[in-house]
């Protein structure tokens, strides 16, 4: 009986103790969540809204700038999310070499591009790249070019200085990642893999990304993700220029909200195709990161 | 005890939860006492023009007035709009201020999707004192929401030094088409290697000037989309490539690199709205090497004169505002109503009213150092007097969005036609729910 009662009042505090934690992510994650989803549902300008069900939806896919900012997006991630993610993957085998000296000077210069803002990173590589930049001064220099290029002027170069930037802010924050997934790995099995005359990339292969797989399957999600939702670099390198060849999902459901005539329901829906779109992706890579 | 305790916790956190989501209560008790402090809260963005406007309008009528303080928060624009949007659709209006400055080809959209955010300023000032095209930008069902502000009014300004070096005068930029620009433009690059002008490569302000020199907008008379088969449009995109292709135009990434292309040297000219001269001044060892003529037009297109307009902007007052009189008052008795204020503010901003009784004041017709002696201000208000009205419409950012893509698109090689097909049909889409 009193067993009975003590458990009783320990899930009692317990209930009492998560309550408030779940109250603000109730209020301030699932309750914006459900108005959005609701907001998608309505059309119309600034505060003049009305229900339109699932118009919004259709509309979609009728919208040439919202399929491009797909396409967009999809091309960074299909180039960015992959380059950045082996990069790290080979930074943190080299980070975690026993032998390395200096280590924690190199882990701090890898990390420390994701201790600066995005936007900050975004100007600095905006520099970078203009017309009097470092770019165009040293490949001149360097006699590869003859006259300043326009980088973030041209649709392909403004694509790739933009995957530049992503990859150079985001591969330290993956690298610790799989720093932290090695540092779980036996030094054994590598070390029965030398006597038994494997190579280092042999080793890398067939050691070290086998045995990261719930790390690499974890930091693919959270890239794709991230890349989805991609909107400072954009909007601070080229605001989506030249013409919309770089413009972001993100970006456009700004400027849906702030630029254009408010229309809050279409760009709910668009902020939803999102969601679902990254729904799918880790689904899918889930469903591949699992098969045995 | 320990229990008391516990429960004491979870109960503080609880309320201090509830408290945190029900937000402050705001209860602002009315103002009897006409002599009361009232602090102005205002939001512009630009520190040497705007910003620096709305202090000399605060200092004067504090003078008469010392229980009013104007306070300006430096806003960007966008910032500004943002704001404003978030703000006036959660209709959480308290965090807003007093009075703002709005980008003229912005009021039509703000008003008409927010009707209920700004004062009408009917009978309250007397806005015939003020240019009728800056009125009419302001004006949305008859209501008048703006107080005008400075003129757009633009200009071809020009570096003398350089212009004769490629054996020049300024008066061979005067009254000419814009192919003679481009013609002018290659031979001041051949004879001193200076590029002729520049322009930020994502923005479509040179076609922008264009079609008002042209009297035509990007909607008709109905407010249609009027983008596809515009022949003015297509003549203003071939001639914005052509002048880029031919090096007569400098592309840069951003206004900061325009401005730096102005100031460092890099271009023997732009053309702009009139307060760009606040930009060309802030450079002191130019002084005495720039002068202005008016714009070049379009030789092909009848309807285009010499004369067109580019910015300009004015203030809004907020419903949402605890002062609404004061703020009306201060603005009637400013920028409608004081010489003073407009005298103060032009030699060193370059903001040219369009209040009419300031440009008789002898101010305006000053040599200006800075432009080798010439008096540029009397020059650009008579500029003013002769720009085409067009109306901007409420979707006049969905247009000119499709347009900077056009242009980008145009750039690359794409046929101008069906850039601008493809325009219309998108801001076709954005007009639709």
């Amino acid at each position: 009986m009193a067993n009975s009662t003590l458990t009783k009042k320990i899930n009692l505090y317990g209930w009492l103790f998560v309550i408030p934690a779940a109250l603000f992510i109730f209020v301030l994650n699932f309750y914006p969540m459900i108005s959005a989803f609701m907001l998608s549902l309505q059309s119309g300008r600034g505060n003049n809204l009305k229900f339109a069900g699932l118009k919004n939806y259709a509309r979609l896919f009728q919208d040439e700038m919202f399929l491009t900012s797909v396409g967009n997006v999809l091309t960074y991630l299909a180039i960015q999310v992959p380059i950045m993610l082996l990069l790290a993957l080979v930074l943190a085998s080299m980070l975690n070499d026993p032998k390395l000296r200096f280590k924690g000077l190199f882990r701090t210069f890898i990390f420390l591009p994701c201790a600066t803002s995005l936007v900050s990173a975004a100007l600095i590589f905006k520099t970078f790249f203009s017309i009097d930049g470092i770019a165009n001064i040293s490949l001149m220099a360097l006699h590869i070019i003859s006259e300043p290029k326009s980088w973030l002027t041209d649709p392909f170069w403004a694509k790739a200085i933009i995957i530049l930037t992503i990859t150079w802010r985001w591969t330290g924050y993956n690298t610790v990642f799989y720093l932290a997934g090695l540092q779980t790995i036996d030094r054994s099995i590598y070390e029965a893999a030398r006597i038994d005359g494997a190579s280092a990339s042999r080793q890398f292969f067939h050691i070290t990304i086998p045995l990261l797989k719930p790390v690499i399957l974890l930091t693919t999600i959270m890239s794709t993700n991230g890349t989805l939702q991609l909107f400072d670099e954009v909007k601070n390198i080229t605001n989506g220029g030249p013409g919309i060849a770089t413009l972001s999902i993100s970006q456009y459901i700004y400027n849906l909200s702030f630029m254009y005539n408010p229309q809050f329901g279409y760009a709910a829906a668009v902020s939803y195709a999102i969601l679902v779109m990254v729904a799918i992706l880790s689904l899918i890579q889930m469903k591949v990161g699992n098969r045995k | 005890m320990k229990k008391t305790i516990c429960v004491a916790m979870v109960l503080l956190l609880l309320t201090s939860s509830l408290v945190f989501a029900a937000g402050k209560a705001e209860t602002a008790p009315a103002v009897t006492d006409p002599n009361a402090p009232v602090t102005l809260t205002v939001w512009c963005w630009d520190p040497m023009f705007n910003i620096y406007a709305m202090n000399e309008a605060g200092k004067i009528y504090k003078a008469d007035h010392p229980n009013v303080t104007v306070e300006v928060v430096e806003t960007p624009w966008a910032d500004l709009q943002q704001k404003l949007i978030t703000s006036l659709s959660a209709n959480a209006t308290s965090n807003l201020p007093d009075i703002i400055l709005m980008q003229d080809n912005a009021i039509q959209k703000n008003v008409v999707n927010y009707p209920e955010a700004y004062v009408a300023l009917n009978g309250k000032i007397d806005l015939s004192q003020f240019a009728q095209f800056k009125v009419d930008v302001g004006t949305v069902d008859g209501k008048n929401y703006g107080v005008p502000f400075d003129n757009g009014a633009t200009g071809t300004f020009l570096r003398s030094d350089i212009i004769e070096k490629a054996g020049l005068k300024v008066s061979d930029f005067t009254d000419i088409t814009w192919e003679r620009f481009i013609e002018l433009g290659k031979i001041v690059k051949q004879k001193t290697g200076v590029a002729m002008i520049s322009t930020v490569a994502n923005e479509p302000d040179f076609p922008m000037l264009m079609l008002q020199s042209a009297g035509t907008w990007m909607f008709d008379e109905n407010g249609k989309a009027y983008i596809k088969d515009n022949t003015v449009l297509k003549e203003a995109l071939k001639i914005t490539k052509e002048m880029v292709e031919s090096g007569v135009c400098v592309l840069v990434q951003d206004w900061n690199a325009y401005i730096a292309t102005l100031n460092n040297g890099t271009v023997a000219s732009t053309i702009n709205g009139c307060w760009i001269v606040g930009s060309i001044s802030a450079e002191p060892s130019q002084s005495g090497k720039w002068a202005v003529t008016n714009t070049p037009r379009f030789a092909n297109i009848a309807s285009s004169v010499n004369y067109s307009s580019q910015g300009g902007s004015g203030w809004m007052v907020m419903a949402n505002s605890k002062h609404p009189d004061v703020a009306i008052d201060f603005l009637a008795k400013t920028f409608g109503g004081s010489v003073e204020l407009y005298e103060t503010i032009l030699p060193t901003s370059g903001a040219i009213a369009t209040w009419l009784p300031a440009a008789k004041s002898p101010v305006y017709s000053k040599p200006i150092e800075y432009f080798g002696g010439q008096k540029i201000y009397e020059d650009l208000v008579g500029y003013a007097g002769k720009v085409p009205n067009v109306k901007y419409g409420i979707y006049n950012y969905e247009a000119r969005d499709a347009i900077a893509r056009a242009l980008s698109e145009v750039m690359q090689g794409a046929n101008i036609d069906s850039a601008l097909a493809t325009a219309q049909k998108n801001v076709e889409f954005l007009m639709s729910e």
